[in-house]
């Protein structure tokens, strides 16, 4: 149902992004994947995407940096020409309490998890001129709940969510669906810097709906908001936790 | 490749990112020595690949005990890709 469409998958060479970037090309989606520093885990996910008879290109860039975003984007209009998805899903931060918190922490968390989004949407925009598109980006419910050293990505999370909102109005009129998704716990590698948490651990891993969230759970969804299905869904933050906001003591 | 080059670039590299002198670099120093936290790491980690145009493999560094061993690493990790592209 996406074919011919042309998706930029930021953060997609493993874990959520890597089934998001899968997902689009099951959907039968061009994908480029774009990763900062596991160069193989990209080329691997890559490949699964030519098997599935669809076109795939990486691209390393640090999406931190805005001039990396300027080269990455340089580079799809060269071989691509325009663009259809922007998922905004790459994702870093440091672990610390708001007190630990130093200024290069912060920066480096905000820059990648809440600046790229909207440095990489303006970009995307000038390639989805006059054909709309789907912007989908990446939260956590610690935009909303506070966990244990999660300062720093809970804060660039809840500027993603508002930035989510203003971009939806802002190019509603130009045919582009802006949209978040906010997951609980993922079952990723990322999870390890919580593996010190026994308790917290257990807590994740049980939800109302039986079991955590998966990678492929998110890329369902995010394949949906790039669907026309869902062409009346602006600037929402869709939660998938298993019901695990609504009820974090009941498993 | 040199690896004096190799060498040179990762002792600026580290001392930059981790804000020290860099006479306080030496093949026996250590990330500790230098108080490299996570964020310094993984800064160091991203300017090298992006400089030599390598990958990293984060299991690899479990063995580095100090900047002789990081620089021999990257070293290698150099030369395997000059031997890739060869």
């Amino acid at each position: 149902m996406l074919e011919g469409k042309v998706a930029l998958v930021t953060g997609g060479s493993r874990g959520i992004g890597r089934a998001i970037a899968l997902e689009l090309a099951n959907e039968g989606a061009d994908v480029i994947i774009n990763y900062l520093r596991h160069r193989t885990a990209a080329q691997n996910t890559a490949e699964e995407i030519r098997q599935k008879g669809r076109q795939a290109h990486i691209i390393r860039a640090n999406v931190g940096e805005p001039d990396k975003i300027e080269s990455m984007f340089a580079e799809i209009a060269d071989k691509f020409g325009h663009l259809d998805i922007l998922v905004n899903n790459a994702a870093s931060g440091v672990a610390r309490k708001a007190m630990d918190l130093d200024e290069r922490g912060w920066a480096w968390t905000m820059d990648i998890n809440a600046r790229a989004f909207l440095l990489c949407a303006q970009r995307a925009v000038r390639l989805m001129e006059g054909r709309g598109g789907k912007i989908v980006a990446i939260s956590s419910l610690g935009s909303r709940l506070v966990m244990p050293v999660y300062t720093a990505v809970g804060v660039s999370k809840a500027a993603l969510e508002a930035l989510t909102r203003y971009l939806a109005i802002e190019l509603a009129p130009y045919g582009i669906a802006v949209n978040a998704i906010a997951a609980a716990a993922v079952q990723t590698e990322a999870l390890n810097v919580y593996k010190f948490n026994e308790k917290l651990s257990k807590t994740w891993q049980t939800t109302s709906a039986g079991r955590m969230v998966q990678p492929e759970d998110i890329a369902k969804l995010v394949a949906f908001l790039c669907r026309d299905e869902s062409f009346m869904i602006r600037g929402q933050t869709i939660i998938i936790d298993g019901g695990f906001s609504i009820a974090p003591l009941i498993t | 490749m040199p690896i004096e080059i190799i060498e040179d670039v990762v002792r600026n590299t580290v001392t930059r990112i981790t804000r020290k002198d860099i006479s306080q670099f030496t093949r026996t120093t250590t990330f500790k020595d230098l108080e490299a936290d996570s964020l310094d790491i993984v800064q160091i980690l991203v300017a090298l690949e992006d400089h030599f145009d390598i990958e990293v493999v984060d299991e690899e560094l479990e063995s580095i005990t100090n900047m002789g061993d990081f620089i021999d690493y990257i070293n290698r990790k150099v030369a395997e890709k000059t031997a890739r592209s060869a």
